[in-house]
């Protein structure tokens, strides 16, 4: 079982080890058992059915007339293909995600988004609503003022439109959507982060927007209404000119005022390392989890940067072995 | 490490004006320090230092070498730096050179002492074997692993384990050869003379951004910096050297009081250190 804390860099002590591995040791234990021989690592054979005839997808080889895997991660079939897919690998896109990037050029009337997949993503322009909320053609004075809407290294949100025949595309067409400021950013690895039905969360009781990307991007910010933000940039829109020169020459003391409150910012980065926590152990991000996490470091009256440490780490693995086990049980 | 967009940019400056960080930390707070000793079988001692994704590993080999005409009474250190690419890709091929070779003159600066040898965190006198014809060459190199802002910190950290982890093999000088000859000599391959890392000082670097000043930036908070001033702190609490970093100038006074600040943080951060490494001896001996 060694190998299983290996992968976890952390200083522990002795006793917080074996706790670790007691705990790691109970959730393996409460993991469904059917698809352990689905999960292959290098050189494993891949057992399939020759005479119906197998098409070898990405990850795997020939061997001596024996399919083996070529990467390490879960097997799956579709049809006559075979193909593993990797467990740690860049993000895959599917239709109708939610994924959160960053904006690394403005071009010819698109964005490109660096939203860790093997290539950037494109946001077209006509695929954005426009901030007046009309649905018309885009014009070129439209064009013209695009840094207006996202600049380069805005962080946006957006939805997975499907692939076009250069590349990956999104698109923002809901208020919900667009840029995200007053906050900061998390980077994990995408398969902690499984499709659910709701990605935007609103925590009312800390005043604070999660909103969780398949990509593994997720972002933690001050609660911001939508509908502000629609008034807000329909004055960019009119006036851009005058409002471009302002963003930069604020004064430090007008800068000041406009911080987000000290106690907002507490529970943004208590829940920034909540999830920080949840990476650090490789388990699933999700609200459910993150709010057992705050209120957990709420209740021990613990200090927010104490939570990266490992007596906290190891305090929410057991929780968290404790927490399925329960569940188990109820079902 | 790419840009930031605006937003996150005053996110970063009004936590820092705030005194409460991205990952909560105060302004002076530190990450958690992580030491492992002997990672590197083949050197003479070696350690491996992470704060927080900032991962650095140190190795320092000796050799026998004659002493410079200038010291006849002193042995040589020499310190390199080198900026994995794995670190970050604009490190690819050339592209870690300047900061690497900041990083080793800033260390120099900080751990070698002037260039008589004087003041150096090191005893170079206890690097000789032979006055005038043989003394120890140390030769200390650092590996900038994966970098998340403090690198300076990280590297001056991992020197001072991999001191600590150092072992100088003993050497018995073939006596009776004559004045101008080199002297015959047999080194041990047994026993090993421990270094006396006391001396060597800690790097406490203050970065300042807006108005305030941080230790241990993430490389995010670096991004936002004006000017950061390195401070090398020994155990008696006396500074060892100094070195200022960024374009945007500084108020004598601030300057002085980041010294005194660099002080009391250094001496948290010189137990906290010694704890690790202690225990990272330990670890490696069971």
């Amino acid at each position: 079982m060694e190998k299983e804390i290996r992968g976890i860099q952390l200083p522990l002590s002795q006793t917080q080890k074996v706790r670790l591995k007691k705990a790691l040791e109970l959730l393996q234990s409460l993991s469904l058992k059917v698809n352990v021989d689905a999960s292959v690592v290098v050189a494993d054979t891949i057992t399939v059915d020759h005479e119906d005839g197998v098409l070898k997808g990405h990850g795997t080889a020939d061997l001596n007339g024996e399919v083996v895997a070529t990467i390490c991660g879960v097997v799956e079939r579709v049809n006559k293909l075979v193909y593993v897919r990797a467990l740690r690998s860049r993000y895959k896109p599917e239709v109708g995600d939610i994924v959160i990037g960053r904006v690394v050029e403005v071009a010819q009337k698109r964005w490109r988004l660096e939203i860790n997949y093997c290539q950037d993503a494109v946001l077209m322009l006509s695929s954005m609503n426009m901030p007046d909320g009309v649905q018309r053609r885009r014009t070129a004075v439209d064009e013209l003022n695009m840094r207006c809407i996202f600049e380069e290294n805005d962080v946006v949100c957006a939805e997975v439109r499907g692939f076009q025949h250069d590349g990956l595309h999104l698109q923002a067409r809901s208020r919900k959507y667009g840029k995200l400021t007053r906050g900061q950013l998390l980077t994990v690895s995408p398969y902690l982060v499984k499709r659910q039905k709701q990605h935007f969360h609103h925590l009312e009781e800390f005043g604070i927007d999660l909103i969780l990307g398949c990509n593994g991007f997720i972002w933690v910010g001050e609660h911001i209404e939508a509908t502000d933000d629609m008034v807000e940039d329909q004055v960019n829109q009119s006036d851009p000119q005058v409002l471009l020169p302002g963003k930069n020459s604020v004064s430090l003391e007008e800068q000041e005022k406009s911080y987000t409150t000290l106690e907002t910012r507490k529970y943004i980065c208590r829940a920034a390392n909540a999830i920080r926590v949840l990476s650090t152990l490789g388990f699933n991000i999700t609200l459910e989890i993150i709010k057992g996490i705050i209120d957990l470091s709420l209740s021990m009256n613990l200090d927010i940067h104490d939570m990266l440490g490992s007596e906290f780490c190891v305090l929410v693995a057991e929780k968290e072995a404790e927490r399925r086990s329960s569940n188990k049980k109820k079902r | 490490m790419g840009g930031l967009s605006l937003g996150e940019k005053h996110f970063i400056q009004g936590g820092i004006a705030q005194d409460l960080r991205c990952d909560g930390r105060k302004r002076l707070a530190y990450r958690p320090i992580y030491v492992e000793t002997g990672v590197i079988p083949q050197a003479n001692g070696s350690a491996r230092v992470r704060m927080g994704a900032t991962d650095v590993i140190a190795s320092v080999k000796a050799e026998l070498g004659k002493p410079s005409l200038l010291q006849p009474d002193k042995g040589k250190v020499s310190i390199y730096i080198d900026c994995s690419s794995t670190a970050e890709p604009a490190f690819e091929g050339r592209g870690g050179d300047e900061l690497a070779t900041e990083l080793s003159v800033a260390l120099q600066r900080c751990l070698l002492g002037g260039k008589s040898g004087a003041g150096a965190g090191i005893d170079l006198s206890s690097l000789i074997v032979v006055e005038g014809k043989i003394c120890w060459d140390l030769y200390i190199d650092g590996l900038v692993v994966s970098s998340d802002g403090n690198l300076l910190d990280a590297l001056g950290a991992s020197i001072k384990a991999a001191l600590s982890n150092t072992g100088i093999p003993r050497v018995q000088v073939a006596a009776g050869t004559a004045n101008d000859e080199q002297p015959e000599v047999d080194v041990s391959d047994e026993e090993f003379l421990q270094f006396d890392t006391s001396g060597v000082p800690v790097i406490v670097t203050l970065t300042k951004v807006g108005r305030h000043y941080i230790v241990d930036a993430t490389s995010e908070e670096e991004s936002q910096m004006s000017s950061a001033v390195s401070i090398s702190v020994n155990r008696q609490g006396h500074i060892c050297g100094i070195t200022k970093r960024g374009g945007a100038a500084l108020d004598p006074s601030i300057i002085l009081d980041m010294i005194s600040v660099a002080k009391h943080v250094s001496e948290q951060v010189i137990n906290k250190l010694d704890s690790e490494i202690a225990s990272a001896e330990a670890q490696e001996e069971s």
